[in-house]
């Protein structure tokens, strides 16, 4: 596995595992690590776990054993401190849809403790995340839901947390808003961000991750980075990981 | 934190096309009853003064007040009693006042006007009581679980946001937001009592100023179930149910059901039952007098005519103070017994009512208006402080007490003059006390507590029910 220059993670689970009161087991013995400037897609059908898994590091679950760690901290353990490390997007961004996107902005940007900001700042980060000017001033309801994912990345943008987690963040977005979008992550890498996404765009996370994650039946089943990737077919791993699996299963 | 919070509730709620279609709506009814309860006033006070002068007008043309058989009191119509109606309209407004007897107040205004008592008035009571808790249910119903559906939760959540101040925030900023806005139509209400002239005093402000305070109360009440339930359900539509079921059981079950099963659990003598008795012990007494009167003989050798009379009305008063003494004491006891039954149902009634945000408010500012069920106790108090001034006043001008079954034989003698007829404006009048600030204000206070108790016990919930809350 190929090592980034950075030191510590910014976004790490280590040995994580989740089992409900009805002894489902949704996450088992989870480990990876996502360091500063580092995209990581986490692949997988749906009940693989990477919607468990940011729940536990947004700390709305607590794991029954592991930890989840953001910069080092502990969600379970110091959750109001790791959640100000973390900014977060939704797979459907719906937001307050009375609100105007800078209304939304300015509210979501001050719940995240960033109380400086201007008018200014909330139609630049806009103009940023590709939303024409025209639009910054007209309430949700009258997105689409591409708008609605921008202005939620927006969000993500404005509290300038060191880490990022996106759960299916493409899903339903048309081609050229999902274009748009990958373009978006890869100024955030390149301004050092740490991205956990998980996602079920094999060809999006081939292009843009530096680390892929197969995850199924709540295992992480592979984990390569995008240089031993380079010569592979990602889809054809994909197709025999999730059919290992199932012949396992059964 | 908490600040950002309640902005942003007032920003949601004041900025939806609901709230301005419903304050919109709430408001017209607010103001429709202010205007209502100020044109009924109006009205009541015209009809009372017509019903004084045509009492004063029945006596023109007397001579004699031994004549006057018939002399009426009406109980006078009331500011706040026409913005919160109470029992008002229910109980009789007119007592016929003798020298002597029982007194019982008949016409009440829905005797008078029966469809009046089909669909009630729109007062003040019932746009808070009814209109104003839908409209905290309509609003807060989702506060919670509908953030959680829209996925706003789960984003506010992903930031270093501690529940308590978010709940915290979404209390008294939904409570801000729909609240206030509704002291505009009150205020606007109170200008036009000023505008139709409606005489309201110092204290009758002020007990309408704290009418208007447990009305906030009681919104309080239905907002803090409302954010309770919606941190408990799942969905939205659930939560709409459960409150919608916790409505009908606040405001339309509970109070009726709690007089119901008083009405069961404690007997109280009809009035027909009491008035047969006392009918018959009149019969009884009246019978034993005739006996006294068969009896009665004029003192031997005596000429004087005048003398001769004024001996049998002498005698006559004497028994008919005998009997009156005896259906007193008789009516007393019976009275009595009814109304300590009637307390005790009443007290059953009432303190199970009280479980109801719904009666508890009603019952605070009907006694706040002074339209609570002690004004048939305060308006018969009155009368019969006034029946002892009109006692007097006929003592002092015929001499004897009129009223009861009483005969009495009186020679007018003719001699050539023109008899004067009667000032009856002379006649002692009827005044009745408006409710003192204090008194109303004490009587309210358990009630005004307990929507209080209401409004801290569901807020308590909601917070530690949030704090539970999935924000998933």
């Amino acid at each position: 596995m190929e090592q980034t220059p950075a030191t510590q993670p910014m976004i790490e689970a280590l040995g994580l595992t989740k089992r409900y009161e009805d002894e489902t087991l949704a996450l088992d013995n989870v480990s990876f690590a996502v360091r500063t400037g580092q995209i990581y897609a986490m692949l997988g059908g749906n009940g693989a776990g990477k919607t468990t898994t940011i729940n536990i590091f947004l700390n709305f679950i607590d794991p029954t054993a592991g930890e989840a760690r953001i910069d080092g901290i502990v969600t379970h353990k110091e959750p109001l401190k790791a959640k100000a490390k973390v900014a977060y997007v939704s797979e459907n961004v719906m937001l307050y849809p009375n609100f105007t996107a800078i209304q939304n902005l300015d509210y979501f940007a001050r719940l995240g403790g960033k109380t400086s900001y201007t008018k200014n700042d909330y139609h630049d980060v806009l103009r940023r995340v590709g939303l024409e000017d025209e639009a910054h001033t007209k309430r949700l309801r009258s997105y689409s839901k591409g708008m609605r994912q921008k202005c939620g990345i927006a969000i993500a943008i404005l509290k300038d947390a060191p880490a990022i987690l996106l759960d299916e963040p493409t899903s339903g977005l048309d081609p050229k808003a999902g274009f748009e979008f990958l373009g978006l992550l890869t100024s955030l890498r390149d301004e050092g961000k740490a991205i956990l996404m998980s996602t079920h765009d094999i060809f999006r996370a081939k292009e843009i991750a530096d680390m892929v994650g197969i995850m199924n039946a709540g295992k992480l089943v592979m984990q390569r980075t995008q240089s031993s990737l380079a010569g592979e077919n990602l889809e054809e791993l994909y197709l025999q990981f999730m059919a290992g699996s199932v012949e396992r299963a059964a | 934190m908490i600040r950002f919070i309640i902005e942003k509730e007032l920003r949601e709620i004041i900025g939806s096309t609901k709230f301005a279609v419903t304050f919109g709506v709430c408001s017209l009814l607010i103001i429709l009853s202010f205007y209502i309860g100020a044109e009924n006033y109006r009205t009541l006070v015209d009809q009372h003064e017509a019903a004084k002068r045509e009492n004063l007008r029945q006596m023109e043309g007397l001579t004699d007040w031994f004549a006057v058989q018939q002399h009426r009191i009406f109980l006078p119509p009331q500011p706040l009693a026409t913005l919160v109606t109470g029992v008002s309209n229910d109980i009789g407004r007119m007592i016929e006042v003798h020298g002597r007897g029982e007194l019982s107040a008949d016409d009440s205004r829905f005797n008078e006007d029966p469809i009046y008592a089909v669909f009630r008035f729109l007062d003040l009571d019932f746009i808070f009581q009814i209109v104003l808790s839908l409209f905290a249910i309509l609003f807060a119903y989702d506060a919670i679980c509908g953030e959680k559906e829209r996925g706003t939760l789960k984003l506010s959540f992903s930031n270093a946001v501690p529940k308590e101040k978010y709940i915290l925030g979404k209390l008294f900023g939904s409570y801000l937001a729909l609240a206030v806005p509704l002291l505009i139509p009150i205020l606007i209400g109170c200008v036009l009592l000023l505008i139709l002239g409606v005489p309201m005093s110092g204290e009758e402000w002020a007990r309408l100023g704290l009418i208007v305070v447990a009305g906030l109360l009681y919104f309080g009440v239905f907002l803090t179930i409302s954010v309770f339930v919606s941190s408990l359900a799942r969905r939205s539509s659930s939560a709409f149910l459960m409150l919608l079921v916790i409505w009908i059981l606040a405001v339309l079950i509970v109070p009726r059901s709690a007089v119901l099963i008083a009405g069961r659990a404690v007997d109280v003598p009809s009035v027909d039952e009491i008035a047969s008795q006392k009918n018959r012990y009149s019969s009884q007494l009246f019978t034993e007098d005739r006996t006294k009167m068969a009896g009665y003989k004029p003192a031997a050798g005596q000429d004087d005519m005048e003398k001769t009379m004024a001996d049998f009305n002498q005698f006559m008063q004497k028994i008919a103070d005998e009997r009156d003494a005896k259906m007193q004491e008789f009516s007393g006891q019976l009275n009595e017994q009814r109304e300590n039954r009637q307390r005790v149902q009443r007290r059953v009634a009432l303190g199970l009512a009280r479980f109801s945000p719904s009666a508890t408010f009603s019952l605070a500012v009907s006694a706040l208006a002074g339209t609570s069920l002690s004004l048939e106790e305060e308006y018969k108090e009155a009368a019969v402080a006034y029946q002892r001034d009109y006692a007097a006043f006929m003592m002092q001008k015929t001499g004897m007490l009129t009223g009861g079954r009483v005969m009495m034989f009186r020679s007018v003698v003719d001699e050539g003059k023109k008899p004067q007829p009667i000032n009856a404006h002379e006649l002692p009048e009827f005044v009745f006390p408006k409710p003192a600030l204090a008194g109303t204000v004490t009587e309210s206070l358990p009630d005004i507590g307990i929507l209080m108790l209401f409004t801290i016990v569901f807020f308590f919930g909601s917070y530690l029910a949030f704090l539970r809350y999935d924000v998933r």
